[in-house]
């Protein structure tokens, strides 16, 4: 690539109102990147991305162990609670930080499939940089974190010994952690409510604002980087992709480690807060040696995955309340969503510079968006311009 | 033949011309813009076309069924570029085709016309895939700089003249001859007339096969109120005024209204040499959108604003405006009036990006002749010297002005020459995983 093409390249970021934050690691990756792919590469979809014969294996000078470790999430929430009407069959898991003034919105995050809520947790720290005021609940779904199954309360929930994976189950959990965390806190009313899905998270949030059971109390939800036409084409190669992964890693270092290498996640800060809830110890037969597996069997899952996303635009579209949806890479949009799109019914924002785990690989970008996105929908905050006839006076 | 008549013949056979002619194409064409002022005066007669989303076969189709440059006198009203396939061709020939004939075509900035968005919806990446470098894409975003924020259409006739014999095949075997009160025709891309309407409605005459064939109305806005004209046509409300020869003049603009904009003078003031801010005036001409609303509200775009029937009645009283004519939204049967015909949307893009099924539509407006070609009507400076005394407590007539007369000519896209697409973009297996992984995988093992 050209020197003038990265001059380019740079000039063409500069233009931009916010910079893309990228983490130190990427920016260096970029540059690897770029330095070794053709410009054509870069032209397809303006991602940052491998170039040919590049290993991935090669290390990078930054990759000794000790950037790999685990990083807790107390820093990043106030509380985590352990949520659970009497005798349910889930006890969920969920992280919070609660709203500091009764206006302040509750940011409801609900992350894709195979993650948990920590997957947010570095964008959380951007979004309560940004406004301090906000409350944030990101809950683990079932199957998912450290959300508990209680299978003697549970029996219904359970087919062939396999848990209901179902969207509108997931949808149900939604909302009764949201219940739950207003009993909890002795609340007369909700707060305002944002809703934020992440991939799979994303199809759950839409159904939940499409039934409506919060009324006006949502505002606003937003959607990251799934969309319903190049989801269930993507659905064809999922087992192929599941099936090459790795199903044990040696420790927690060597799973942040595949996440980066593998630029499944893009931003090692991000990478070591959210990965070591994706994985748990497995049993090990010496006692000894701890290896780590995958939380969420998501092979098992695949009966629902038709499931989780068919509808989705139509359900986008007719929910209530402001929508947003931010796409990664490119805009990849279905013919319903793109008409939609084009008729001005919902906010489109593409971070090119983004891989799917939007919210870890460019935390603070999908922070500012949100909070615009939030401020724009929250009524008691815009000021629309006086009437045409009244100006001047 | 020119070096600007050889660029117009390879860029209308789908071929793009050499860097360097594009960038002296562009300095031209800034040269020219640069002394246009934000709001570009136009003389009827006029064709007006909305979005093209780099579609360029169908922006060859739009000249057979409209007409050619300089035959027919065209204004465009935007979105030239991204999403579709053929965004330099598209634009370069447009470009090429205002500096070659620069009083018979006139070109006015949509919200696609930016770096930004040009950067994330196609027409950047085309650039560097066509010319391997950045340099066209910035040479165009200058151009995009200098375009003209709006355009007012002086001289509209409220009568329909004839259909001109565009193609001399069938002449519609009318239906009797076009009559003075004639206000809205609908005619397909063969130059047959499928639907009219008169001013008085005494005579309404359609094709009931064209009728039935428009699917359901998928536009912005999904409760129109009850009318008898074909779905996208407001025309037989109510706008059945006086029968004069001069309608008040025509606003065009990308996007819509602005809360910041009362006036037509507003906007000639706005300093428009920028990339397109987030807010502001400017900011709101690219992005606002109609609805059924009162007043102002907030676009769901996440940029520009909703405006209601009150605003635009108010805006085009004002200005001594008969209608405003504006692009910016899909519409599926190719235009849609709006509040008594006040405001039309007017969608130039069949079947839009190549899969949403919609035709396309482009808005003919006559001529007065009635004074021997003198424009006697407002070119929207209208109250000037009364400052803003002359906006308060003002009543809106009972009966709105008599609207130009409307002719749509509707097309559906043209056959595609899928050879020169790129193929298909690999599907991303994307909705748990990183696109990449298994990229990476393969080169692991």
């Amino acid at each position: 690539m050209s020197d003038l093409q990265k001059s380019f390249a740079r000039q063409k970021f500069d233009n931009l109102p916010i910079d893309p934050p990228l983490p130190p690691n990427a920016n260096m990756l970029e540059q690897e990147d770029r330095d070794s792919s053709s410009a054509s590469s870069i032209s397809s979809t303006g991602t940052i991305r491998p170039g040919p014969g590049q290993g991935l294996a090669r290390k990078r000078p930054d990759a000794n162990s000790e950037s790999y470790s685990p990083v807790p999430w107390h820093s990043f929430f106030t509380t985590t609670l352990k949520l659970s009407w009497v005798h349910s069959p889930f006890i969920y898991h969920a992280y919070y930080t609660p709203p500091i003034t009764p206006e302040a919105p509750l940011f409801v995050l609900h992350h894709g499939a195979g993650c948990s809520g920590l997957s947010f947790a570095a964008c959380v720290s951007h979004l309560k940089a940004i406004a301090p005021d906000i409350g944030i609940l990101a809950a683990d779904a079932r199957g998912h974190g450290e959300t508990q199954f209680r299978p003697e309360y549970g029996d219904e929930e359970l087919t062939d010994g396999k848990l209901n994976m179902s969207l509108e189950r997931l949808a149900d959990d939604l909302e009764a952690v949201i219940e739950l965390l207003k009993k909890d806190a002795g609340w007369e009313h909700l707060p305002n409510i944002v809703l934020i899905g992440h991939s799979l998270g994303g199809a759950v949030v839409t159904e939940v604002a499409m039934r409506g059971k919060f009324g006006r109390k949502v505002l606003a939800f937003a959607v990251l980087d799934v969309v319903e036409g190049s989801a269930m084409d993507a659905l064809r190669s999922m087992n192929a992709y599941l099936a090459a992964r790795p199903q044990v890693f040696p420790s927690l270092e060597a799973g942040i480690e595949w996440h980066l290498r593998s630029r499944t996640i893009r931003n090692l800060d991000s990478a070591r807060i959210s990965v070591p809830s994706y994985l748990k110890p497995l049993a090990s037969s010496d006692g000894q040696t701890t290896k780590y597996e995958w939380v969420t069997d998501l092979a098992y899952t695949s009966p629902y995955w038709n499931d989780w996303f068919g509808g989705m635009s139509r359900k986008f579209l007719e929910a209530r309340g402001g929508k947003l949806l931010l796409l990664a890479g490119t805009d990849r949009l279905d013919k319903e969503l793109m008409i939609g799109q084009m008729q001005g019914k919902y906010q489109l924002q593409v971070l090119p510079e983004a891989g799917h785990f939007i919210q870890e690989d460019v935390p603070e970008k999908t922070a500012h968006l949100l909070i615009e996105f939030w401020k724009r929908n929250d009524g008691s905050l815009l000021v629309l311009p006086p009437k045409v006839g009244s100006a001047g006076n | 033949m020119s070096n600007l008549d050889k660029a117009i013949a390879e860029l209308r056979a789908c071929r793009i011309i050499p860097e360097n002619e594009v960038r002296e194409l562009c300095f031209k064409a800034r040269e020219l813009l640069i002394e246009e002022g934000n709001v570009v005066q136009v003389d009827a007669p006029v064709t007006i076309c909305g979005d093209i989303h780099g579609q360029f076969h169908d922006l060859i189709e739009l000249f057979r069924v409209g007409g050619d440059v300089p035959d027919t006198n065209y204004l465009f009203m935007g979105d030239f570029v991204d999403r579709g396939f053929y965004s330099i061709e598209s634009f370069l020939l447009l470009l090429c085709l205002k500096v070659r004939y620069p009083d018979r075509i006139t070109l006015i900035r949509g919200n696609h016309e930016s770096r930004q968005i040009t950067t994330v919806y196609g027409f950047y990446d085309e650039c560097l895939r066509k010319y391997g470098s950045a340099n066209v894409w910035r040479y165009c975003c200058e151009v995009f700089d200098y375009l003209a924020l709006g355009a007012i259409v002086l001289g509209t006739s409220t009568r329909l003249e004839r259909v001109p014999s565009i193609s001399d095949t069938q002449q519609t075997e009318d239906l009797t001859p076009t009559e003075d009160d004639t206000e809205l025709e609908i005619l397909n891309a063969d130059n047959v007339i499928t639907a009219r309407f008169s001013r008085n409605r005494r005579r309404q005459v359609m094709d009931p096969t064209e009728l039935t064939s428009s699917s359901p109305s998928s536009s912005p806005i999904q409760s129109t109120p009850i009318r008898n004209g074909p779905a996208g046509t407001g025309a037989t409300s109510d706008s059945n005024g006086s029968i004069g020869n001069n309608g008040g003049a025509v606003f065009c603009v990308h996007g819509g209204l602005s809360p910041l904009v009362e006036t037509i003078d507003m906007i000639r003031l706005l300093d428009r040499k920028q990339e397109v801010p987030h807010e502001g005036a400017m900011c709101d001409l690219l992005w606002s959108d109609p609805d059924d609303i009162e007043g102002w509200g907030l676009s769901p775009r996440g940029a520009g604003f909703l405006f209601g029937a009150n605003i635009v009645k108010r805006f085009n009283h004002f200005n001594d405006l008969s209608l405003v004519a504006r692009a910016h939204q899909l519409v599926m049967e190719g235009f849609k009036e709006m509040f008594d015909s006040s405001i039309v949307t007017v969608w130039s893009a069949p079947n839009y990006c190549y899969r949403c099924g919609n035709v396309a539509a482009i808005l003919e407006l006559g001529e007065d002749t009635s004074n021997g070609g003198t424009i006697a009507r407002s070119n929207g400076d209208v109250g000037r010297s009364l400052g803003d005394s002359a906006f308060q407590n003002l009543q809106l007539p009972a009966e709105p002005r008599p609207g130009p007369g409307r002719r749509y000519r509707v097309f559906a896209a043209a056959p595609q020459d899928y050879k020169g697409m790129p193929a298909k973009k690999p599907v991303a297996d994307y909705f748990l995983v990183s696109r990449f992984c298994r990229l990476g995988k393969k080169r692991q093992r």
